[in-house]
C-alpha cells in the first residue's frame, strides 16, 4: 500500500534524466556539428494489488527515462567564409585520426593548420587521409570541392574522407565532437554520393533552443507535480499514524 | 459498534489504492502514448439487520468500500509536433504493432529509433512491424514512410508496462492515420490528477476521523459506563 511514494520517485528520477539531457543540449547550442539527444519515457510494470487477484486494480510502478539515441538531422549551415571551414551537407562524417592513433568520426569541420602544416580539426584530430598545406601557401588559396577534394595553391592534396555508418544512433560519443564506430553502428563505409561538402561554412548545432526550453519547462512542472504525489502519500502516512493516539 | 471501525478502514484502504493509481499517472505525465487509469470503487454487499429478540427488520447496513478494478482510458490523446524523423503518432484509433520476446505487443508510443541492422525499433530495441507483419527498414535518408507502419485496432487492450499493451487484434478497419514527426502526448491530465489527489486525501482523512471518533466512544463505554458522578 501507498506504493505511490516509490512510483512518484521513479517519475521524478525520469524527469531528472530528461532535464540533464536538455541541459547538455542547451550547453551545446553553439557547438559545431552537435546532434541533440532524444529522451523518451516508458511506464513500468503493472502489478495486481488487493486480495481478489483477478479483479483488483493493477497499479503501475511509475516511469523511467529511455535513451532514444540522437537526432541526426542536418544542422543549419553558418557562413564563415574561412577557407578551412567545411560543413557536411547530408548524411555522413569526416574521418579523423585522434592523437592516440584511433580512428573517429566528426561533423565538426572547423579545420586548422597545425605547427607542421598538417590539417587538423579544432580539437587537434588529424584529418584523414593526412594532408599538409605546403609551407608558404596562402590559406585563401585553399579550395575544397563539394566532393571533398582539397586543392592548395593549385596543387591537389587529396580528398577528405567522407564516411557514413549503418546506424549512427549506435555511435559512441567520445566528447570533443567526435564519435567512435562500434559493432552496433557498423563499420564506416563511403558516404552516399548525395553527401557534399560546403566550403566556408560550418554546421550549427541542431539543438532547437526554443524546443529545449519548452521541454525544460514541461519537465520541471512534471517534476513538481510528481513531488506533490510524494507529499500527499507522506500526509496519508501521517494521518494513518494518527489513528492510534 | 466495532463494525464502523472496519467500514472506515476499508474506505481508507480504497483511498490508498486510488492514490497509487494517481501517483502512476503523474509519474507518467511525460510518457508519450501513456493512457491514464481511473479507480472504480464499489461497495461490499449490504447486510440486512434484524432485531435478535423480535426478528423485526431494522434495515440494511453497508460494509464499506473497495477499489474493484481500474479502468484505462484508451481514447486518443493530443498530438504533439516534434519534427523528429522517427517519431510517429496515430491520429485517431489504433496501435502500432511491436515484436517482443513475449510475442506481438501493441503501443501508442511512436518514439522509435534505428537498430544496428537498420530496422525501425522501439526505444527498448523491439522491432516495429510494418504492413504484413514484416520489420521495417529505415531509408537511407533516415526516414520511414508513415503509411508503411502497421496499425491495428485492439479489443480489450491492457497495459503491461514498457509502453506496451496486450489485447486481441481486430483488424485495421477504422484506424487513424499515422503521422511522422509527431508524438501522442501522455493521457495523464495533471489538473485532474491533482484534484483527485486532494479529494482522495481528504476522504482518507475523514476515514481516520471516523475511526478516532469511534475509538473515543468505545473509550467512554469502557471507562465511564457504570461510574457514578462521572
Amino acid at each position: 500500500m501507498l506504493e505511490g511514494l516509490n512510483t512518484a520517485a521513479a517519475g521524478m528520477a525520469a524527469q531528472q534524466t530528461r532535464i540533464d539531457a536538455v541541459a547538455n543540449d542547451l550547453a551545446n547550442a553553439n557547438t559545431t556539428g552537435y546532434k541533440h539527444l532524444r529522451v523518451g519515457f516508458r511506464d513500468l510494470v503493472y502489478t495486481q494489488t488487493g486480495r481478489s487477484s483477478a479483479q483488483g486494480p493493477r497499479t503501475g510502478a511509475g516511469a523511467a527515462a529511455v535513451d532514444a539515441g540522437r537526432a541526426f538531422d542536418q544542422g543549419a549551415l553558418q557562413r564563415t567564409d574561412q577557407p578551412l571551414d567545411v560543413a557536411i551537407q547530408g548524411e555522413g562524417f569526416l574521418r579523423v585520426r585522434l592523437a592516440d592513433g584511433t580512428t573517429a568520426l566528426t561533423r565538426d569541420g572547423s579545420l586548422h593548420v597545425d605547427g607542421t602544416g598538417r590539417l587538423v580539426t579544432s580539437t587537434g584530430a588529424f584529418v584523414q587521409p593526412a594532408m599538409s598545406i605546403p609551407a608558404g601557401t596562402a590559406l585563401s588559396s585553399v579550395t575544397v570541392g563539394p566532393d571533398g577534394a582539397v586543392v592548395a595553391g593549385g596543387r591537389s592534396l587529396g580528398k577528405l574522407d567522407l564516411v557514413s555508418v549503418r546506424s549512427p544512433q549506435a555511435l559512441q560519443p567520445l566528447g570533443d565532437n567526435v564519435f567512435a564506430a562500434t559493432a552496433a553502428s557498423g563499420a564506416p563505409r563511403p558516404a552516399p554520393a548525395a553527401t557534399t561538402i560546403a566550403q566556408g561554412a560550418l554546421e550549427a548545432s541542431n539543438t532547437d533552443v526554443s524546443d529545449a526550453m519548452v521541454t525544460m519547462i514541461e519537465s520541471q512542472r512534471a517534476y513538481q507535480l510528481t513531488s506533490k504525489a510524494i507529499q500527499t502519500a507522506d500526509q496519508m502516512w501521517e494521518i494513518a499514524n494518527g489513528v492510534k493516539r | 459498534m466495532e463494525r464502523g471501525l472496519y467500514i472506515a478502514a476499508s474506505g481508507m484502504v480504497s483511498e490508498m489504492a486510488r492514490q497509487d493509481l494517481i501517483s502512476n499517472d503523474l509519474a507518467n505525465a511525460s510518457t508519450a502514448g501513456y493512457k491514464s487509469d481511473t479507480a472504480v470503487q464499489g461497495s461490499f454487499g449490504e447486510l440486512l439487520l434484524r432485531n435478535t429478540e423480535t426478528g423485526a427488520t431494522v434495515g440494511p447496513i453497508g460494509q464499506g468500500s473497495r477499489i474493484e478494478r481500474q479502468v484505462t482510458d484508451f481514447s486518443a490523446g493530443p498530438i504533439k509536433e516534434t519534427g523528429e524523423d522517427l517519431d510517429f503518432a496515430v491520429e485517431g484509433d489504433g496501435f502500432f504493432a511491436v515484436q517482443t520476446g513475449q510475442g506481438v505487443r501493441y503501443t501508442r508510443n511512436g518514439q522509435f529509433t534505428v537498430s544496428p541492422q537498420g530496422t525501425l525499433v522501439t526505444a527498448q530495441g523491439d522491432p516495429v512491424l510494418g504492413r504484413g507483419g514484416r520489420a521495417l527498414q529505415v531509408g537511407a535518408d533516415g526516414r520511414v514512410d508513415p503509411r508503411a507502419l502497421e496499425v491495428v485496432q485492439l479489443t480489450n487492450p491492457r497495459k503491461e508496462g514498457d509502453n506496451l499493451a496486450t489485447g486481441t487484434p481486430a483488424g485495421a478497419a477504422g484506424t487513424g492515420q499515422v503521422r511522422a514527426g509527431a508524438l501522442e502526448a501522455s493521457g495523464a491530465d495533471a489538473a485532474r490528477s491533482m484534484v483527485d489527489m486532494i479529494a482522495s486525501l481528504r476522504s482518507f482523512e475523514a476515514g481516520q476521523r471516523v475511526i478516532t471518533t469511534i475509538d473515543e466512544t468505545l473509550q467512554k463505554a469502557a471507562n465511564n459506563v457504570g461510574t457514578i458522578g462521572g
